[in-house]
């Protein structure tokens, strides 16, 4: 907490030269006094640490690798919390006179109550450290783990610019409402607009403090030329601080002189004519050209992908993403070895899925041109294709998981199944090319045993029943933290359990009777028992399917190609 | 008895009113923009218990500056005892903050109408909004017995926001506390322990004799009346023989 009692107090003793000096020195001393005061409150550093620990939760308990147009605005949402304290803070200094009921007290000091003002206001510059503090922290947080693309220095600014004016804000506030329950409630208006976004229309989502949910942004595979407005949004915030330092200063100036009173008058102005200004600019929707080019970058990801050629496969990937090619092509290369044939040419692209009906990212336009872009983004993935979902790819030190996605997906191509007909998902029931696709994975990407063994009754994924055709089975799913490949293949769990046999056998005789009638096996009409009497092994139990997980989902069909 | 209605006079009086209305007013007022945003976009999917809690903070928040009883050095030499007026003025906010919670729940059925969210069962909601509306009270009851006993809301607050916003947000603790991943009796069975706790913490903190009063009295036990009386004797008898 700060204390202008004794700010006012030391200052007047110290120098004495607040009675005969200018105003502007003695608004410098008090500045000073209290800028010392917020660097060390207690509310200011708990808001410091509370950002920090919020970055590292996002961007280090979250598996995925961070992208940096996304990551800046989160590094902004955590100057949001420091914002909050900040309010606090000035609310509280700048009410202590009349909420200890020492105003008159001050009021017979040299320094008159609109030089605390302005003093409390230019000591906000004490909230800088803290703020460029989190700010330095949350990059260098998100920097250590290799993040896709370069941080917006604009919204990093903007975030620091949101602390100063919510300084701002609660010494206005603290002027006029002395209670601390007025800065609380100061400090929620902050916050619980920004927590409550989703309920505001698409348009009114920059008039909040700040954007908190930008998933949208999730979605695309670059900054948006003209989206998000980090320079208007940053000026909006600028001019939201001049208008209630502006009021803060009207509130405490009694008997001033008239120019000093017209000139608060058109700093007022100006701050109000910004904040409208931006607001309204702010408003405006996402450029046209930019949705026209993610539309097409959807609908045919390789138009805009660089694209590039490793042992036969040819990799393709937009080109923010070029430093995640060596992780893509190696499940790809250690599964591709175990081959005994390869069935044609593979691609392995990045895919995106964008929702083209959130309002966040097609407000202000008709609902027929939202349909429009919905309709021509929509696209069919070729059996000779695997596709990566952009914004779902882990950090580095994290890959096991998608690996194993990457290396199934590829094993999937290799035995020939196609996951998705015209009718939709198919499954290869009773078919030995389903456990094969499954046992090359396992040896491709070694995942780890333990979450193998809880692959087996993961709520939501083993064990519940599916209708493939006529036949209800159980179901067979590795309990991925996040999909990777796009789309996505439904396993059984009869092929799963032959597949976890076949890799107690010597991996040197397992490779020889696949080798010796790899197009035998790769036959939909070859079925698992077949397989397993070639190796040698009995067919495992399969158990029944649970039956109380609710509903059975949509009937898939049985692959026959 | 007799002097229960000039108690409950003084303790009515002794409330803090404009605060408590000031929080709850807000929390209304807040809902009920929400409420007509949600109405005018017809998109009332954003409105559902969850909604109605967060909204309900600036209420708690002014709970926070309930608990401190203004003239407790004064109090504490009544025959009353000094929790009477801290313990009276929280029953007396009982009924604004369930009229409070009323009110949103209404301006919620009217807004969604026809297609009312998925809700849990009143008394799980009644249950989570006791564990919140308790926490800060507990907090602020323990700062009141501290040097910052003039800050006690002040730093109650915050410290609830925190709380609330750990068992909401940290993914281990909210599965057991907050919809959609924690389960109805869990939410049940945890917010009551907490509550309960953040109660018993509460009146701890709340019953008599401040800390400096209890080192005064600690103070007269060492020389206590009979000893003394007895001492005098003893030393006096030779004197007077």
């Amino acid at each position: 907490m700060t204390t202008t009692g004794s700010a006012t107090m030391s200052t007047r003793t110290r120098a004495g030269t607040v009675p005969g000096g200018a105003p502007w020195r003695a608004v410098l001393n008090l500045a000073k006094v209290e800028a010392w005061f917020l660097v060390r409150s207690p509310l200011v550093l708990a808001g410091l640490v509370s950002g920090l620990v919020t970055i590292w939760a996002w961007f280090w308990l979250n598996p995925a690798q961070p992208m940096w147009w996304v990551a800046d605005w989160r590094i902004g949402a955590a100057q949001l919390i420091l914002a909050m304290t900040v309010l606090f803070a000035a609310q509280l200094a700048a009410g202590r006179p009349r909420r200890d009921g020492m105003a008159d007290l001050y009021a017979s000091f040299p320094a008159t109550a609109s030089t605390r003002t302005a003093a409390h206001l230019a000591g906000l510059a004490g909230v800088l450290p803290a703020s460029l503090v989190l700010a330095g922290g949350g990059v260098a947080l998100v920097q250590l783990r290799h993040p896709i693309g370069t941080p917006n220095l604009m919204v990093l600014f903007a975030g620091v610019v949101l602390v100063l004016a919510a300084g701002a804000a609660g010494t206005a506030i603290g002027t006029r409402f002395p209670h601390p329950l007025a800065g609380l409630l100061g400090a929620l208006g902050l916050f619980l607009p920004v927590v409550l976004e989703t309920a505001l229309p698409g348009s009114a989502m920059w008039l909040v403090p700040w954007h908190l949910h930008p998933d949208e942004l999730g979605w695309i595979p670059g900054r948006l030329a003209g989206y998000p407005p980090a320079g208007l949004h940053a000026a909006y915030l600028a001019g939201g601080a001049v208008l209630a330092g502006t009021v803060a200063l009207a509130l405490t100036t009694r008997g001033v002189r008239a120019r000093f009173r017209a000139l608060l008058t058109a700093a007022g102005a100006v701050g109000a004519a910004v904040l409208c200004l931006t607001g309204v600019l702010q408003a405006r929707p996402v450029p046209v050209a930019g949705l026209n080019r993610l539309t097409a970058e959807t609908a045919n990801p390789i138009s805009a992908e660089r694209c590039t050629t490793a042992s036969h496969v040819r990799y393709c990937v937009f080109p923010e993403f070029g430093q995640d090619l060596s992780q893509f092509e190696a499940p790809v290369s250690d599964l591709l070895a175990l081959l005994p044939a390869r069935p044609g040419p593979l691609t392995v692209e990045q895919v995106l899925l964008v929702d083209f009906n959130d309002s966040h990212l097609t407000y202000g336009y008709s609902q027929q041109q939202v349909q429009r872009w919905d309709a021509d983004s929509s696209a069919s993935i070729s059996s000779s294709v695997i596709g990566l979902l952009v914004g779902q790819w882990p950090a580095s030190g994290n890959l096991a998981d998608a690996d194993f996605q990457v290396a199934l997906a590829t094993a999937v191509w290799a035995v020939r199944i196609s996951p998705v007909t015209g009718t939709g998902q198919c499954v290869a029931l009773n078919q030995a090319r389903e456990a094969i696709s499954i046992w090359l994975a396992i040896l491709a990407a070694h995942p780890p045993a333990a979450k193998l063994q809880r692959s087996l009754g993961w709520p939501g994924g083993s064990g519940s029943p599916i209708q493939v055709g006529n036949t209800v089975v159980s179901a067979w799913g590795y309990p991925y933290a996040y999909q990777v490949t796009f789309p996505g293949t439904q396993f059984t769990e009869a092929g799963y359990l032959l597949a976890k046999a076949m890799t107690r056998l010597p991996e040197a005789k397992v490779r020889q009777v696949l080798t010796d009638r790899w197009a035998t096996w790769l036959n939909p009409r070859t079925i698992d028992a077949q397989l397993a009497a070639a190796l040698g092994i009995a067919l495992p139990k399969t158990p029944a399917p649970v039956r109380a997980s609710g509903p059975v989902q949509l009937p898939f069909s049985v692959c026959t190609s | 008895m007799t002097a229960l209605p000039h108690l409950v006079r003084h303790i009515a009086r002794m409330l803090p009113w404009a605060t408590l209305l000031a929080g709850c007013l807000t929390s209304i007022a807040l809902f009920t923009v929400l409420a007509r945003v949600a109405v005018v976009e017809h998109d009332t999917t954003v409105l559902d218990q969850g909604t109605v809690r967060l909204c309900l903070l600036p209420a708690v928040a002014a709970l926070a500056f309930v608990v401190r009883a203004q003239f407790r050095p004064l109090t504490l030499v009544t025959p009353v005892p000094a929790w009477v007026t801290s313990a009276g003025q929280l029953l007396l906010t009982v009924p604004v903050l369930v009229l409070t919670c009323w009110v949103q729940l209404r301006i919620l059925a009217l807004a969604t109408g026809s297609h009312p969210p998925p809700a849990d069962p009143t008394y799980a909601l009644a249950v989570q909004l006791l564990g919140w509306a308790t926490l800060p009270v507990a907090a602020a009851a323990c700062v009141a017995r501290s040097r910052y006993a003039d800050l006690g809301g002040a730093i109650a607050a915050p410290i609830t926001f925190v709380l609330i916003a750990v068992a909401s947000y940290t993914p281990g603790i909210g599965k057991f506390l907050v919809r959609p991943d924690a389960m109805l009796h869990s939410i049940v069975t945890g917010w009551s322990a907490i509550a309960a706790a953040a109660l018993t913490v509460t009146c701890l903190a709340m019953r008599d004799s401040w800390h400096r009063y209890a080192r005064v009295r600690s103070r007269q036990r060492q020389p206590r009346p009979d000893r003394v009386r007895g001492g005098t004797q003893r030393q006096d008898a030779p004197v007077g023989s």
